[in-house]
């Protein structure tokens, strides 16, 4: 009797949800539909059709019609010593830049941490993000005007300190290093932010743990901070690296990516390869290149995510 | 396991959030090498009191010896104590062994005794199996087993439990009592343990300080505070059911006697406290049940009858009016239909005043 009624159950059980998918999955398609469309819009077509240009020689102010012309975009790009200069001053302006806003990040973010009942505390986090929400444009601005050699404040404090006037935005040794400081200014908050995450996720249970197992501080750091902040911190320096690698704004109006080339990145010479001289085909290939960087950085930013999500599984 | 015993003492300690008090000037002494349960309901203010002996809450007012050092603004690292928390707290990406040995490196102690206490602990746990495996395979019980290891093995004065089986599965908690049972009948050291649980705090308590309103009102040896409650919280929170209150309006009291005629026959003597009685409580196992009527026993009306745990029966029992809750043997509880006659124990029957406190 009991086997039987149990059977009967499974079965009824079976068949109730076999309706509901199909709905489900329409209604779910439905819902889905305005994004997907804009998405392939905007984001699909577009790559494509810049994947397809890559291919060919195309410059809108030569009145030719594109030509087929394979990977010769791609050869000339490799071949091309500027660019390839371009790309690895990028590196450097990354590695360097983001290594200077994760340490200084993290300095304050752990200040801020460690002194939770400060007095001005909330005031003084408010002010410190200011730069972040900023608009670079306008922070590259001002601080074009701050460095000014003439009548710049960075100078004046500079003579009055004794020292002689420095123009920083046009001297070829001094202006890659100004744009790194800049952008550390910048973006230092948003690293301390990270940080602050970073060591909000760690449970307050396990810091008194190693409080009452009396772990000296290093020990602290990699038994139990360090498993817990590693991911947002981790993403933090992702996001910040994909962030410094498309850096335009800065450059742009600082520098013009000079003197000479010495802080022409990357971002900056696409933007005269297709909206000075509109050779549209190469800049595609170039876009296509920065792509498959902006890909594989994406990959190791899903590839941390998805640590993350196995490690909170385990608990 | 050797280490120098500490009393804790406990002087006009307070602490307050803001407007509420969740310990309220606590002047209490724990013994050393003993077991003491702080027993209460949620927000009564024992793990608020645990913390504020661990260090990782400051008394607002009041302070802590341990022994006859003053302790009170001494830092958490520096009390030399162990501590388990409610959620198993375990270092993540280590092996068990790992684990275990994390507080003994700080010590500086030879590796040769950091492993054989590491061992000596596991063993004692029953985790010797577990100790190469990633402290994340494990499940929670076997976890928060690491966690009473590590308060362990270093061997501090006085170890702290805070609520340890709350979050543990139900398959894990009966095991993990078991041990604790059995390890704290090894240790030496003073061991304070925080539940909300009684049959937890009955079972591993060498005393237990019942809780309530961040006040400890009674500390007595499980069974005294059982049979013998020091005022109505004591009486109503430990057992279950709690026990009955049976309040003025039904008593008759002279001089030196009361009685409760609603329930039963008997006249209690009980000298010159009779004055102050104004409640009297009974335990559910103190009244005998019968189905047939006996001379000088009072007749009830059976409300209810439910199989309660061990297979002993819990009925309510209207007494015109008055109801009170009354365990009986699995036997008579079958037996039961609408209509029981039934004697009360004397002997144990609590008399309580207008405050609830007991005389």
């Amino acid at each position: 009797m009991v086997s039987q009624t149990s059977a009967k159950f499974e079965e009824s059980l079976k068949e109730r949800p076999k309706k509901r998918p199909d709905k489900n999955r329409k209604l779910s398609w439905l819902l889905l539909a305005p994004v997907l469309a804009f998405f392939a819009l905007l984001n699909v077509l577009p790559t494509l059709w810049m994947l397809g240009l890559s291919f060919y020689d195309y410059t809108l102010t030569s009145y030719k019609a594109p030509t087929f012309t394979g990977l010769t975009n791609y050869s000339d790009f490799v071949k091309n010593e500027q660019l390839s200069a371009s790309v690895s001053r990028t590196f450097i302006f990354l590695i360097l830049a983001v290594i200077a806003q994760t340490l200084l990040g993290i300095l304050i973010g752990v200040f801020f941490w460690k002194n939770d009942k400060m007095p001005g505390r909330r005031l003084a986090l408010t002010l410190f993000f200011t730069p972040m929400v900023v608009t670079p444009i306008a922070t590259a601005l001002f601080w074009k005007l701050m460095l000014d050699p003439t009548f710049g404040v960075v100078n004046y404090m500079l003579t009055s300190l004794g020292f002689s006037r420095t123009d920083f935005l046009t001297s070829s040794t001094l202006a890659f290093p100004t744009l790194i400081v800049v952008d550390t200014w910048m973006w230092t908050p948003f690293m301390a932010l990270m940080t602050l995450a970073a060591l909000g996720s760690v449970p307050k249970a396990e810091l008194e743990a190693a409080a009452i197992d009396r772990l000296p501080i290093w020990r602290q750091i990699t038994s139990v901070i360090w498993p817990h902040a590693k991911f947002i911190l981790m993403l933090g320096i992702l996001l910040r690296s994909i962030d410094a690698f498309k850096t335009m704004d800065l450059t742009y109006i600082m520098t013009n990516g000079g003197p000479g080339d010495t802080t022409e990145l990357i971002a900056l010479s696409l933007y005269r390869f297709a909206f000075k001289s509109f050779k549209l085909g190469y800049s595609s290939a170039v876009s296509v290149f920065l792509l498959f960087i902006a890909i594989a950085l994406t990959a190791i930013y899903l590839y941390i995510l998805n640590a993350k999500k196995k490690a909170e599984q385990t608990e | 396991m050797e280490s120098p015993l500490f009393d804790i003492k406990l002087n006009n300690l307070t602490k307050k959030f803001d407007s509420f008090t969740a310990v309220n000037n606590i002047n209490f002494t724990i013994p050393k090498s003993s077991v003491t349960v702080l027993l209460g309901p949620s927000g009564c203010g024992k793990t608020t009191l645990m913390r504020m002996i661990a260090g990782l809450e400051k008394p607002t007012s009041g302070s802590i010896f341990f022994e006859e050092h003053e302790v009170t603004r001494v830092s958490t690292r520096r009390r030399n104590l162990g501590m388990v928390f409610q959620y198993p707290v375990i270092y993540r990406g280590t092996s068990v062994k790992r684990n275990l040995e994390l507080p003994l490196l700080s010590e500086g102690l030879e590796k040769q005794v950091i492993n054989d206490r590491v061992h000596k602990v596991a063993e004692l746990l029953g985790i010797s199996d577990s100790l190469n495996k990633l402290v994340e395979e494990l499940d929670n019980g076997t976890r928060q087993k690491i966690a009473v290891g590590r308060a362990i093995a270093r061997e501090p004065n006085i170890i702290l439990f805070d609520e340890p089986i709350t979050n543990i599965d139900i398959n894990s908690k009966l095991e993990l009592k078991r041990s604790l049972k059995e390890l704290f009948g090894r240790l030496s050291q003073t061991i304070v343990y925080v539940t909300h649980d009684q049959t937890e705090a009955m079972t591993l308590a060498d005393q237990i300080a019942l809780m309530q309103d961040g006040v400890i009102t009674q500390c007595a040896p499980p069974s005294e505070i059982y049979s013998k409650p020091g005022n109505q919280f004591a009486g109503w929170f430990l057992g279950n059911p709690g026990m009955n209150f049976i309040d003025k309006k039904h008593l008759t009291k002279t001089d030196s006697t009361v009685g409760a005629p609603t329930l039963f026959s008997q006249t209690l003597r009980v000298g010159a406290r009779a004055r102050d009685v104004a409640v009297l409580g009974i335990r559910a196992e103190s009244v005998s049940v019968s189905t047939k009527e006996v001379s000088g026993a009072k007749p009830a009306r059976v409300l209810r009858k439910s199989l309660g745990i061990g297979g002993q029966y819990l009925l309510d029992l209207d007494y015109a009016g008055l109801v009170i809750k009354v365990r009986v043997s699995h036997a008579m509880g079958r037996e039961v239909s609408d209509k029981v006659w039934t004697t009360v124990d004397s002997d144990n029957i609590s008399l309580f005043d207008e405050n609830g406190v007991v005389v």
